[in-house]
């Protein structure tokens, strides 16, 4: 149950439009229960997978969707940058310092989000996994059924969940950031309250931190907690994530 | 200094550079080579034994290239994936490439003949990360930078050609794809040691992931999803033959887009480009209409609306941006947030990638053992049948089923571990050590000579572990 409810959280917490997108992981439990109780016709475990088939196919065109959507944008925020360089920059046609500082300042905004838009869409990649593995685990479980493993390969190998393309934009997001805006030792000052509340205002951000505590919380422990289960994250910043947390309309704990 | 250094894609060079700061030019300059470097890296640094690849150094790398790039002729445009699509799927057709992965020419259309057959059926992920060592020891032959650059040239033709191929409508393989995919899939494995499955799946709709699973199923499957009608005509091949001009949902890459970009430029520009012109003249096998259609529209609502291209609530970013950026202090405010918004973002995609490796490894790991399991069992089940084992199994099995009735495993489930009991039992104990990532308990040597020696003596061992089996097998995932 545990994970159903953080499934639910993170739904809520989540971009809007990504709210239809996610694992419909209270229904199919509920056809796994129902499939286990009732007599078993040979039909159910093909009517299940087909379930799952379509919950993976949701998640795959979606997730490729957006895929193309940041590979356009990460060229285009790119050609921004250059031309900015090239126009308002110190050598560049209309050299003009204001300009070049506003440009850039909205370029870094956009950058930022640019990459919690990417790592969240790895989030979601990640959460579906974890609900179609815990599902697959019950339909065996209560089944007797031997679906889960052959069944978790294919998972592994679709699109929603191979996110190197996605892995590689963020990281040359990352690179892009440090070229751009480099670290100016004045900028490490300590971090104020007031940052963390304007930080704490963009839903990205608010999504991250609950990504980030959620991933903890199911990690941390469970009743099935064993030898297939991944082991407990461990955040060194943790208390300051946890300062992070708003209050939301849905309380996280 | 143009976008098309990171990805070796390039229309016409201009040998000029423009004027700037020598310092954010070169830091930015070394940015996209690193990038272009790196991706190479990480490209040929997959799971397969690392490759030789002569790799030269950044500044290296630029200079070099543009040297070469400057040997190119002017009509280099994005030419089509090779032919080799046009072959009918067949054993040649996924046999190593040995003469077609040599013919590396100098020019960039020349990128029609590096593409490799053998490539396209892997799945994308295989693709960006692993290359086929054997098809890739042909490409690395070469040691100069011309080659570095239709190195990952080629890997982002093969990525493409990939994609792809696996939404060509072959009228050919219509058959196939609804009759023989075993035979097909066998002939696969001839050259690649990966399983049986999906990988031509990639792009289809997870439907026909189920091809693998019992017979049963997959028929049940197939006539199911024949008859669901619409909703995965939309997106599976087999069924394409009727609606081929449907959109087929495919992988778009950096590379695809730079290609993308480059006929659009050519043609004027994102507003006078015509999908029908972009697709020729991007000339790439499998790319339908619809394809470009959708992707142009989405790279115009890109260019025009920076902000939203992706559709996000920017709207939520307002409260920053009313801001004036000329308050020196809130500048400072606002760009202290975005740093913490940065490192958290980093945080959790930190944590997601060691996520995602972990459950890799878990399934990995599964396999393997599920593999050993099996071959246990078939010698276990000689053993068993052998007289004078039969009292310790039949105690093995009590304990066994009993553990296994506990956790509410249905009958089904206990006939099938009668046969291997021994093999359940250290199927859990292995998996112990699959999912303590800190620390390893037995090495292989010892599962297996705990293997023969469960099989054929009595179970203390099986007594011990009656906690850990029960609790080791409902923690399954």
């Amino acid at each position: 149950m545990k994970f159903g409810k953080r499934l639910k959280q993170q739904i809520e917490e989540t971009l809007p439009e990504w709210r239809d997108k996610f694992l419909s992981y209270k229904d199919l439990k509920q056809l796994v229960r129902l499939i286990s109780t009732t007599n078993p016709s040979p039909n159910a475990e093909a009517e299940f997978i087909d379930l799952l088939n379509a919950e993976i196919d949701k998640f795959n065109t979606f997730f490729v969707e957006q895929e193309e959507d940041f590979i356009i944008h990460q060229k285009e925020l790119r050609e921004r940058i250059k031309t900015v360089i090239e126009t308002f920059g110190p050598g560049g046609s209309q050299p003009s310092e204001a300009e070049y500082a506003a440009e850039m300042g909205r370029i870094r905004k956009d950058i930022v989000n640019f990459h919690g838009e990417m790592v969240l869409l790895e989030n979601y990649s990640n959460i579906n996994y974890t609900g179609l593995a815990k599902i697959l685990k019950k339909y065996d479980k209560r089944t007797g059924g031997l679906l889960r493993l052959p069944f978790i390969e294919k998972v592994l190998k679709q699109p929603f969940f191979t996110t190197d393309l996605i892995s590689q934009l963020v990281k040359e997001c990352e690179n892009t950031m440090d070229a751009v805006f480099p670290v100016v030792a004045q900028e490490q000052a300590e971090r104020g309250e007031r940052e963390a509340l304007m930080a704490a205002e963009q839903s990205i951000f608010r999504n991250t931190v609950a990504a980030l505590v959620t991933m903890k919380e199911l990690r941390k422990g469970s009743s099935t907690y064993g030898h297939f289960s991944l082991p407990p994250l461990s955040l060194p910043d943790a208390d300051l994530l946890q300062s992070f947390q708003l209050p939301s309309p849905i309380p996280i704990q | 200094m143009k976008q098309h250094y990171n990805t070796g894609i390039s229309g016409v060079m201009s040998s000029s550079l423009p004027v700037l700061p020598i310092s954010l030019e070169e830091k930015y300059l070394k940015l996209l080579d690193s990038q272009q470097v790196t991706m190479e890296r990480e490209l040929s640094s997959g799971p397969t034994a690392p490759l030789h690849t002569p790799y030269v150094k950044n500044t290296g790398v630029v200079e070099s290239f543009l040297s070469s790039v400057s040997e190119f002729s002017s009509d280099v445009h994005c030419t089509s994936v090779p032919q080799y699509e046009r072959q009918p799927v067949s054993a040649s057709y996924i046999s190593q490439p040995s003469s077609s992965s040599l013919s590396l020419s100098s020019t960039y259309s020349s990128y029609s003949g590096t593409c490799q057959p053998s490539m396209s059926n892997y799945p994308k992920e295989s693709a960006e990360i692993a290359w086929c060592p054997d098809s890739l020891q042909g490409v690395l032959d070469y040691s100069d930078n011309v080659n570095t650059m239709n190195d990952q040239f080629q890997s982002s033709c093969v990525m493409t050609s990939d994609n792809l191929i696996k939404q060509n409508e072959w009228p050919d393989l219509t058959d196939l794809m609804n009759g023989d995919w075993d035979d097909f899939l066998d002939n696969r494995d001839a050259t690649e040691p990966q399983p049986k499955t999906s990988d031509l799946h990639v792009v289809y709709p997870a439907a026909h992931a189920s091809t693998d699973l019992s017979a049963h199923h997959s028929q049940i499957y197939q006539s199911v999803r024949s008859h669901s009608g619409e909703q995965r005509a939309v997106s599976s091949l087999s069924s394409s033959a009727n609606a081929a001009p449907a959109k087929q949902r495919m992988r778009w890459t950096p590379e695809l887009h730079e290609c993308f970009v480059e006929a659009v430029n050519q043609l004027g520009g994102s507003e006078k480009a015509t999908p029908k012109g972009v697709l020729k003249l991007m000339n790439v096998d499998g790319l339908t209409i619809y394809h470009v259609k959708s992707h142009l529209q989405k790279y115009r609502t890109a260019r025009y609306r920076p902000e939203s291209s992706e559709g996000t609530s920017e709207k939520n970013i307002a409260p920053l941006e009313e801001m004036p950026s000329l308050d020196l202090k809130t500048g400072i405010e606002i760009t202290k947030a975005l740093r913490l918004q940065m490192e958290v973002q980093k945080r959790l995609h930190e944590q997601l990638e060691i996520q995602r490796k972990l459950q890799l490894q878990i399934e990995e790991q599964g396999k393997y053992l599920q593999m050993m399991f099996e071959k246990q069992c078939e010698a276990g089940i000689d053993k068993l049948k052998a007289p004078s084992n039969e009292e310790d199994p039949s105690s093995q099995y009590s304990d066994l089923t009993h553990n296994v009735t506990k956790d509410g495993i249905s009958e089904k489930d206990q006939a099938e571990t009668e046969n291997c009991p021994s093999g359940a039992i250290m199927l859990e104990e292995c998996s112990r050590q699959v999912g303590d990532k800190q620390k390893i308990l037995e090495p292989d040597a010892d599962i297996r000579s705990n293997m023969i020696r469960s099989h054929s003596s009595p179970h203390k061992r099986a007594r011990s572990h009656d906690a850990d089996v029960s609790s080791a097998t409902s923690a399954f995932y």
